[in-house]
């Protein structure tokens, strides 16, 4: 129990704003190349902001934008400056604390669904990335792991669809059709 | 006095009375799953509710507000997944407590407080709602600007760890705020020419993305841990404990109300100056902030749902929405012929005492409905995370949708998501990003209101302020908050002469 | 003569009606171009489940916001044109070409109905320091650069009434304060955050009677029923007839190329609905001249309405493009 417990109080991931992630004085892997990104970033936001409206007026619709990119780009060189000065977290790599292989899969079946969301619709592509997503991480059987995605899936598209009428990519699944189904079987009992 | 006894409306109509359950139940549930919002159930249901009678129709819609405002404090401390803006504060001492296995004391004590609060705001609401719109309609586009800027020096408190991290996420969230056609001017901006970067990011999906998604990401670390036993055995935290925060939860429920009735701010913004207020406040807390402070879960809870009582406010006395929720209800009433204004107190008062006892009863169901059904909830954390955590990204995935019906609005989320994952690995506070995005429009727009209507001029601009007392008081409270309260001086000249000390050394 | 059009329009719709067989078979979704709770949000709610009921189908209405309601118009632009997606909308993509706001407009769409059609009003302050329109252009003329005016954006109600008063008065210098809705405007104005805001008359109309704001002139050729004291602007210059009556409106349509007896029902469906009982009480309550109005006639309001605001902004030199550019032909004088 003490053991989950250190686990779970680990601090350096930053399970929180009141308790962030990294270290006081070490930089961890990656965090350099994380910076430099946000620099850059910050940059092109900058120079974009400055292509709004120029510095015209105080008033001008790219003055707070401009302002907020500054910032953004100041402090982010003086992070740059401060985590570049640091010496390396010795017992951590990027494969094992930073983005393991389980993360790196799940963000692979994310952008998968994501993108399958819109051709494919809702309904055939969350039940594939819910069995994906058990699949791999439980490492059931087949029939535990397919049954609860439909289980799941029906309970959700039942909330959303249904109760809140948000319309979902439709896609090949005929869900339209399958409510006024049921609507005109219900209109015909009454 | 007749118009009073409408109070008990919703008391003496055993219909009303189901109705206002039924609607508080539902909004806790609502509120808890980080993709459904109130805002959302309350315009559905001015379709649904379109034949019925105007009474029902208001219960049930305030039931669900009441209830929804209450509910995202549940995942919040549960999952460390806040179900809805007002619930981001709550999540920093709420989730170190449950990680304790104290869940059910933090879940006892959000209740109690949100109930304290939210009686607060109704017992504002019925004494006092002329002399608060009054008082709201005094704030200028500059005051509003100020209190911008005072909400953004929350960063200081927000970034437990380092500051200028805290101060470049604050940054950026006031960037993400300005993507998008320019509602004043129509101007594009920071779109880059992509069609798609034109209407913005959505607030909600970036607070989906950077605290569902990257805890989901965050937690498969954990993917093969045992989750944590809840002890739920002591939920009604003693009276002690509330006498001992009674005081807090006064100055708190008062930064609601006001923060609530003002136009264009809402529970959001209240519960993060709430919790900020907290931690000015309180010198000696029994656990310190960010590790399970109890203040830490008072001060927002409290504000956001006294926040729902000054909501109303604006929206009784002068038909003026104090925030997106008060905003569909007037359109709601419109529909059912009544005509929200300044003449609605006048002309229909009893619709003002309507209002307010259907209030009170949600209040009363909130505390019901939170004290039990703890179970229900705990048993969802206790699922092993193998299920969990696909459930919280479907969620997550449904719910940036849901809010505008755009799929870029998934895209932004799950990009937010991953970013939101390095920041937490590299000690970036997310709290401030949302604050960025949260404050983004009433800095900006205000802003250039402010200087509009001065013609440009600074100088005719601070004649303006020191003219009006009210502006003053606010450019005050920014100066001395931020010289003083916010250690940001004293942080950086120590940081500056260690940074020396170790070139030294 | 208006109404035995209107009667003959409606017979035509509603014998033409019954052709449209199976549909809809599945039902329709609504896409809302302005957030929940607005003017158009109200409307929608308002009238579609009336019309529901003669369709005999349902209509999943949904908010789709960003873009001054580009986004809404796109979808459904991008959609099949069988039917199933219908907008729902206001005036504003009809300038969303001169504007520079996007490609298509409602020439994209057939209107399935114009549902109602909204009065301006132009407000002031209550402690401002005039009570009519001629004491508020003798009051910018004393002090030139002072009054603050409410607006919305390039496009709105208030540039276009803007518009139309810098037509006729010659160019006035005030201080424009631009809000992002009449809503929050009217707010500061109640304020004092600006002193003089031009809003369509349901939005201010409770203000007015309650005296929390005063009406300086109605933008009508007569005298609003709700508010008949208040005098129209054409009693303070005969220069305003020119551009009356003017108002932004409320419609409901379908894309280009979906089939002609899709199209029949819909507007039978929305037509009978529009004359509810219930959803007239609405319109007029808030100050909505009630339409109703499809086919043709909806058409040449389109193109009238398009072809008056797009050159009176164009002249005012508040464009983007010029309505040439798209072959928006100048209104005959």
């Amino acid at each position: 129990m003490s053991q989950t417990e250190d686990k779970y109080d680990d601090h350096h991931d930053g399970r929180s704003d009141a308790t962030p992630g990294g270290y006081a004085n070490e930089r961890r892997p990656g965090e350099l190349i994380f910076t430099l990104f946000l620099v850059i970033v910050s940059a092109i936001l900058l120079l974009e902001a400055y292509g709004i409206s120029g510095l015209k007026k105080l008033s001008s619709p790219g003055v707070i934008p401009m302002a907020t990119t500054g910032v953004m780009l100041v402090t982010g060189l003086i992070i740059l400056f401060q985590t570049v000065r640091l010496p390396k977290v010795a017992t951590e790599t990027i494969a094992k604390d930073i983005l393991p292989i389980v993360v790196i899969v799940f963000v692979a079946i994310l952008a998968g669904f994501s993108f399958l969301l819109k051709p494919l619709g809702f309904v055939p592509s969350a039940f594939m990335f819910l069995v994906f997503s058990i699949k791999f991480l439980s490492r059931r059987n087949w029939a535990y792991v397919l049954g609860l995605s439909l289980l799941t899936l029906v309970g959700i598209w039942l909330i959303f669809r249904v109760v809140f009428s948000v319309l979902m990519p439709a896609g090949v699944f005929p869900e339209a059709e399958l409510i006024q189904f049921f609507r005109t079987l219900f209109a015909g009992a009454e | 006095m007749e118009n009073f006894l409408n109070f008990f409306t919703v008391l003496t109509d055993p219909y009303l009375f189901l109705m206002v359950g039924v609607g508080t139940f539902a909004g806790v549930y609502i509120g808890a799953i980080p993709g459904l919002s109130v805002t959302m159930a309350v315009s559905i249901l001015i379709s649904f509710t379109f034949s019925w009678e105007v009474h029902p129709a208001i219960a049930l819609m305030i039931g669900i507000y009441m209830g929804g405002v209450y509910g995202g404090s549940r995942t919040a401390i549960l999952l460390n997944i806040p179900g809805a803006p007002s619930a981001i504060a709550t999540a920093m001492d709420g989730y170190p407590m449950a990680l304790k296995g104290k869940a059910g004391e933090a879940i006892g004590v959000t209740t109690v407080m949100s109930f304290l609060g939210g009686f607060i705001g109704i017992f504002v609401l019925a004494v006092a709602a002329p002399f608060i719109s009054d008082f709201a309609l005094k704030f200028q586009p500059r005051d509003y600007m100020f209190l911008a800027v005072l909400g953004i020096l929350l960063v200081g408190s927000l970034s437990t760890g380092s500051l200028i991290k805290g101060i470049f996420a604050g940054a950026l969230g006031l960037a993400i705020g300005s993507v998008g056609m320019d509602p004043l001017t129509f101007t594009p901006r920071l779109t880059f020419d992509l069609t798609f970067m034109k209407s913005g990011i959505s607030f909600i999906a970036v607070m989906i993305g950077m605290f569902g998604v990257s805890e989901a990401l965050l937690q498969l670390h954990q993917v093969g841990l045992p989750s944590i036993r809840q002890k739920i055995d002591r939920i009604i935290p003693s009276f002690g404990t509330v006498k001992k925060h009674l005081g807090l939860s006064m100055q708190t429920s008062t930064i609601g109300v006001i923060i609530g009735a003002l136009p264009g701010t809402g529970g959001d913004i209240a519960a993060l100056m709430a919790y900020d207020h907290a931690k000015r406040v309180t010198k000696n807390p029994e656990v310190p902030f960010g590790e399970g402070a109890i203040e830490g879960l008072v001060a927002p809870e409290t504000a956001n749902n006294a926040a729902v009582g000054g909501a109303f406010i604006p929206m009784m006395t002068l038909g003026i929405p104090g925030d997106a929720v008060t905003a569909i209800m007037i359109g709601a009433l419109f529909i059912h012929g009544l005509n929200p204004g300044p003449m609605l107190m006048i002309e229909k008062p009893d619709m003002f005492w309507f209002i307010v006892g259907a209030l009170v009863v949600a209040n009363f169901f909130m505390l019901l409905f939170g004290l039990t059904g703890i179970k229900f909830f705990t048993k969802v954390v206790e699922m092993p995370r193998s299920v969990l955590i696909p459930l919280i990204l479907l969620l997550s995935i449904v719910g940036s949708y849901a809010v505008n019906n755009s799929i870029s609005d998934v895209y932004w989320m799950l990009g937010f998501g991953v970013f939101g994952y390095f920041m937490r690995h590299y000690g970036y506070p997310l709290g401030p990003v949302i604050l960025g995005v949260i404050l983004s429009r009433l800095l900006d727009d205000n802003w250039r209101r402010a200087i509009i209507s001065e013609k440009e001029d600074l100088g005719r601009f601070f004649v303006g302020v020191f003219s009006s007392p009210l502006s003053t008081i606010l450019l005050a409270a920014v100066i001395l908050i931020f010289v003083s309260q916010t250690p940001l001086w004293a942080k950086m000249k120590s940081r500056l002469s260690s940074a020396k000390n170790r070139s030294h050394s | 003569m208006k109404r035995i059009v209107l009667g003959a329009v409606a017979a035509l719709t509603m014998a033409t009606g019954a052709m449209a067989e199976g549909y809809p078979t599945k039902e329709i979704q609504g896409i809302i171009q302005w957030g929940a709770g607005g003017s158009t949000d109200t409307v929608m709610r308002s009238v579609t489940p009336h019309a529901e009921a003669v369709l005999g189908g349902t209509v999943v209405m949904q908010n789709m916001t960003g873009g001054v309601g580009a986004i809404a118009l796109n979808y459904v632009a991008d959609a099949e044109a069988d039917g199933y997606t219908v907008l729902m909308g206001a005036e504003n993509p009809l300038l969303y070409k001169v504007m520079g706001l996007g490609e298509k407009d409602y020439s994209d769409f057939i209107p399935v109905s114009i549902l109602a059609r909204g009065t301006a009003i132009l407000v002031a302050n209550v402690d401002a320091p005039f009570d009519d329109y001629a004491g508020m252009i003798a009051y910018i003329n004393e002090n030139p650069g002072e009054l603050k005016l409410g607006a919305t954006g390039p496009g709105g109600l208030p540039s276009v009434i803007t518009a139309m008063m810098n037509t006729v008065e010659g160019e006035l210098d005030v201080i424009a304060v631009p809000f992002d809705g009449d809503g929050p405007a009217l707010t500061a104005l109640q304020g004092g955050a600006i002193d003089v805001m031009p809003a369509v008359l349901g939005a201010a109309i409770e203000g007015i009677k309650a005296g929390n704001m005063k009406p300086l002139a109605v933008f009508d050729l007569e005298a609003n029923q709700h508010l008949p004291e208040v005098p129209t602007i054409v009693s303070f210059n005969e220069g305003y007839a020119d551009f009356l009556p003017w108002g932004p409106f409320f419609g409901v349509f379908v894309k280009q190329g979906t089939p002609d007896d899709v199209v029949a029902s819909l507007q039978a469906a929305y037509h009978e609905g529009a004359q509810h009982e219930d959803f007239v009480a609405l319109m007029d309550g808030r100050g909505f001249t009630l339409m109703n109005i499809s086919g043709d006639e909806a058409q040449s309001f389109l193109t009238a309405w398009q072809q008056n605001t797009a050159w009176l902004l164009q002249d005012a030199g508040l464009t983007q493009a010029s309505p040439e550019d798209f072959g928006i032909a100048r209104p005959a004088e």
